[in-house]
């Protein structure tokens, strides 16, 4: 995550204000874009995945928790996509049906990570002095906890479930979007057209909303496609070590725990879902990264 | 017994897979070698090897190992044999029971084992249990014991000051093993870490680790085994280590490997994995663990849903013990019969009070107004059928059961606890359903779970019966042990085992079978009475 943040940081930001204007970019952005066939791929897996996330029944008409003690422990095969469980649970039902839970976590720890980031960065940032450094020595501190450990210490504390969880896992990437935010505020801000607005009579909160605020967000932007398969990581994490949902709701993490006691004699059980998992942070990973260069 | 049928098909099995090596075995035994056990991990709240105060099953079969008790139990047929006792007798009024040592035997400190040590383990068994506030163990096997007295160098007497039909069971337990009795001079925690603790079993306790390891190294000289083991001498094996492995894969990994001789699961294997052990030219051994059965005990405590009798009635025909059974454990798997495992004497089957009935689990549900909701789950004045299931590692299978009390419209609701919570949940009365077990080859079992006088969980024992129930339970145990006479004592067990059900207040979920991954080197595996390791006869390749 902090190599991460470093990366970005030195990034030279989109030049939204370059002949031609943001429309344009964005035109030939997407078109250079539509020619990028693994960006295509990794695009069209997540969006399956968010869209599964919130109509899983789209994907599979099998009941996620009807066990059926007939068909324990099957292979993957034509009936069962990804096999069954050990009650004869479908698991491609029980991996679609977990998406809600994961990509719910996920996109609530993104958006604490992305407001309590972003308001922390800005503030420092702009302000500088004495409140720069107070904040900035507090994010230094939750950058010196690692982060799964910072959020299982959270976790066990606000007690278990989805929410606890993905609160715990925001709390845990505020740092890196408090740091990139506040490295381009103070960049921004030193920047000629800040200067003339502030000639021209504009006030230091429209300046920070109207000029430096949409100016220091590109790379917030993308460290939260880039946080977002860590969130993902870390949830999952959290959840294989049980402080998830309730059963008999399975988030991937719970999903992956669950089969790890028949490794040998029912792969299916951890790696499908576990495959699920990773395709989607890889995929994650390569949009960010394509993003990063295309700012380039 | 309806356990042979599968031991035999486990042992056809086997043999048919690797072509011949079972428990009888043949060839000329080895001496020396070291034996590895693997076992599920360590008691986390309270690791202990002292033989008096312990009740974790892996602590216990490790003691049966390096101590030796006065009796020794058959596992065939219950009876009591001799052991450290050669004979003894029990007063008509049974408050006297007098045992005949051997005068052989000697603690593996060279000490002898005569009259006199009995006598003061007896006194040291009574402290201990002043001392722990009743909390060990032990105590529960020594209700109404005063003390012993010493008539000669090999004979010591017993006095009860009530009868206590199950106290001769007791003498042939872990429980009450005879130790040097110098070891308790030690605190009950220091003695917990094996500190002063000496046996005269056939292996001595070389150190204790606790959830690491514990090493036993054989006993030169001994020649005091028990009849129950064809060997009686001296142990074949030099050394036997015992470690803990969490991960049930990993156990059964390690056996199959060969990084381990015996895999030893608390829950029994999956049917997986035991075909796996299998397939690898090793062996499943099983046995019916005697004693309380994987049972579910309500809350009945006002509030709270299971109050009511009549819902409480509809559990039994809406949990479907066999399919629990066949699909955690498969297909030959012994289906629980009644509030005690088979092996236990004086079992009772209810088996037809257990039929699973959704159907009229159902009527029985609509008839007191609990009706289905929209959602498939029964409400009654608004308020949903919910009970309130805490998560423990000793209730395996919670989803299966969710499921089927789902099918008849009980939202069974799995709550996963925090390490704090589990330690108060059963004080504080926040749950409607808990499952827990007790193994000892007697009836009495039941007593410390759910006789708030002895219980180990007061809170659960006066949680699960209204009070007027949980004086007939006490009643009728009282009965049973206040007799010396088989059959009386197997006539009021009887009369209990059908209260409990007829009134629903144990809900039998499984049986519960000790299994264990034998490798194809080790040969002579056999059960204690108490489905425990006994290591008499065991060599290696």
């Amino acid at each position: 995550m902090t190599a991460a943040v470093a990366d970005v940081v030195t990034e030279v930001p989109r030049a939204a204000d370059e002949a031609g204007g943001r429309r344009a970019n964005l035109i030939a952005n997407l078109g250079q874009l539509a020619r990028k066939p693994v960006f295509l791929l990794s695009a069209l897996y997540v969006l399956f995945v968010v869209v599964s996330a919130f109509w899983p029944q789209l994907f599979s008409a099998q009941d996620p928790y009807e066990t059926n003690p007939a068909t324990v422990a099957q292979a993957p095969g034509a009936a069962h996509l990804f096999g069954t469980d050990i009650y004869g649970r479908d698991l491609w039902s029980r991996v679609l049906h977990g998406s809600p839970l994961t990509i719910k976590a996920t996109l609530i720890a993104l958006a604490i990570a992305l407001v309590a980031g972003l308001g922390l960065g800005i503030v420092a940032g702009f302000f500088g002095g004495v409140l720069d450094a107070v904040l900035m020595r507090g994010i230094d501190v939750l950058l010196a906890i690692p982060g799964l450990l910072l959020a299982l210490s959270i976790v066990t504390a606000l007690g278990y479930g989805t929410v606890p969880v993905a609160v715990a896992v925001g709390v845990a990437i505020v740092p890196g979007f408090a740091r990139t935010t506040r490295a381009e505020v103070l960049r921004v801000k030193t920047l000629p057209y800040v200067e003339a607005a502030r000639a021209g009579g504009a006030s230091w909160t429209r300046v920070l909303l109207r000029h430096i605020l949409p100016n220091s967000w590109g790379p917030v932007a993308v460290l939260a496609v880039l946080d977002a398969g860590v969130a993902i990581i870390a949830i999952a994490s959290l959840s294989f070590l049980g402080f998830g949902a309730a059963p008999p709701a399975a988030e991937w993490g719970t999903l992956i725990a669950d089969g790890r006691n028949y490794l040998v004699t029912s792969w299916w059980l951890s790696l499908l879902p576990g495959l699920f998992v990773a395709l989607l942070v890889l995929g994650l990973n390569h949009i960010s990264k394509t993003l990063q260069e295309l700012t380039r | 017994m309806r356990l042979r049928p599968m031991i035999a098909a486990t042992a056809v099995l086997a043999l048919a897979a690797c072509g011949g090596n079972s428990a009888g075995d043949s060839g000329e035994p080895k001496g020396g070698g070291t034996l590895r056990v693997s076992f599920w991990p360590d008691n986390p709240t309270f690791s202990c090897i002292d033989p008096f105060q312990v009740y974790w099953i892996e602590s216990r079969t490790i003691i049966r190992n390096y101590a030796d008790s006065l009796t020794d139990q058959d596992p065939q047929t219950g009876k009591i044999v001799p052991w450290l006792a050669k004979t003894w007798e029990i007063s008509p009024d049974a408050l006297t029971y007098t045992f005949h040592l051997r005068d052989d035997v000697t603690f593996a400190n060279g000490r002898k084992l005569d009259a006199q040590a009995v006598a003061d383990n007896a006194t040291g068994w009574i402290q201990t249990v002043k001392d722990t506030n009743g909390a060990a163990y032990g105590s529960s096997y020594i209700q109404g014991l005063t003390g012993a007295t010493v008539t000669d160098p090999h004979t010591v007497v017993f006095r009860l000051s009530k009868p206590n039909s199950s106290f001769l069971q007791a003498t042939s337990t872990t429980n009450l093993a005879i130790t040097d009795p110098a070891e308790f001079r030690l605190t009950p925690a220091e003695r917990c870490t094996g500190k002063g603790v000496v046996g005269s079993g056939l292996f001595q306790l070389d150190h204790y680790t606790a959830k690491v390891e514990t090493v036993l190294t054989k006993r030169p000289g001994y020649a005091w085994g028990s009849a129950l083991s064809t060997n009686t001498g001296e142990a074949k094996l030099a050394k036997v280590v015992f470690n803990y492995v969490a991960e049930d894969s990993v156990r059964t990994g390690n056996l199959i490997s060969g990084a381990t001789d015996i895999a030893w699961p608390r829950n029994p294997f999956s049917p997986q994995d035991e075909q796996l052990i299998s397939k690898s030219g090793d062996k499943v051994e099983a046995r019916s663990l005697p004693g309380v059965s994987l049972t579910l005990f309500g809350n009945v405590s006002a509030g709270h849903p299971l109050s009511d009798p009549a819902l409480r009635q509809a559990l039994f025909k809406a949990i479907d013990v066999k399919t629990y059974a066949t699909t955690l454990y498969g297909a030959t798997y012994p289906i629980v019969e009644g509030p005690f495992d088979r092996a236990t004497p004086y079992f009772k089957s209810q088996a037809a009070k257990l039929a699973y009935d959704p159907d009229g689990a159902g009527k029985a549900l609509d008839a007191v107004g609990w009706l289905v909701g929209a959602d498939g789950i029964r409400a009654k004045n608004g308020a949903k059928l919910t009970i309130d299931y805490p998560l423990t590692t000793f209730n395996p299978g919670a989803e299966l059961l969710q499921a089927q009390l789902k099918k008849v419209g009980i939202d069974l609701k799995l709550r996963q606890l925090t390490t704090a919570q589990s330690a108060t949940y059963l004080k504080e009365g926040s749950y409607d359903l808990t499952s827990t077990y007790f193994t000892r080859a007697d009836p009495g079992a039941l007593q410390f779970i759910i006789n708030p006088e002895v219980a180990n969980s007061k809170a659960l024992a006066r949680q699960a019966a209204a009070p007027a129930e949980t004086a007939q339970i006490q009643a009728l145990f009282k009965k049973a042990l206040e007799t010396t006479d088989p059959a009386s004592a197997g006539k009021a067990y009887g009369e209990l085992q059908d209260y409990l059900v007829d009134n629903a207040i144990t809900f039998p979920l499984a049986e519960r079978v000790q299994k264990a991954g034998v490798s194809g080197k080790v040969h002579g595996f056999a059960f204690t009475s108490e489905s425990f390791l006994r290591l008499n006869d065991v060599w290696k390749d």
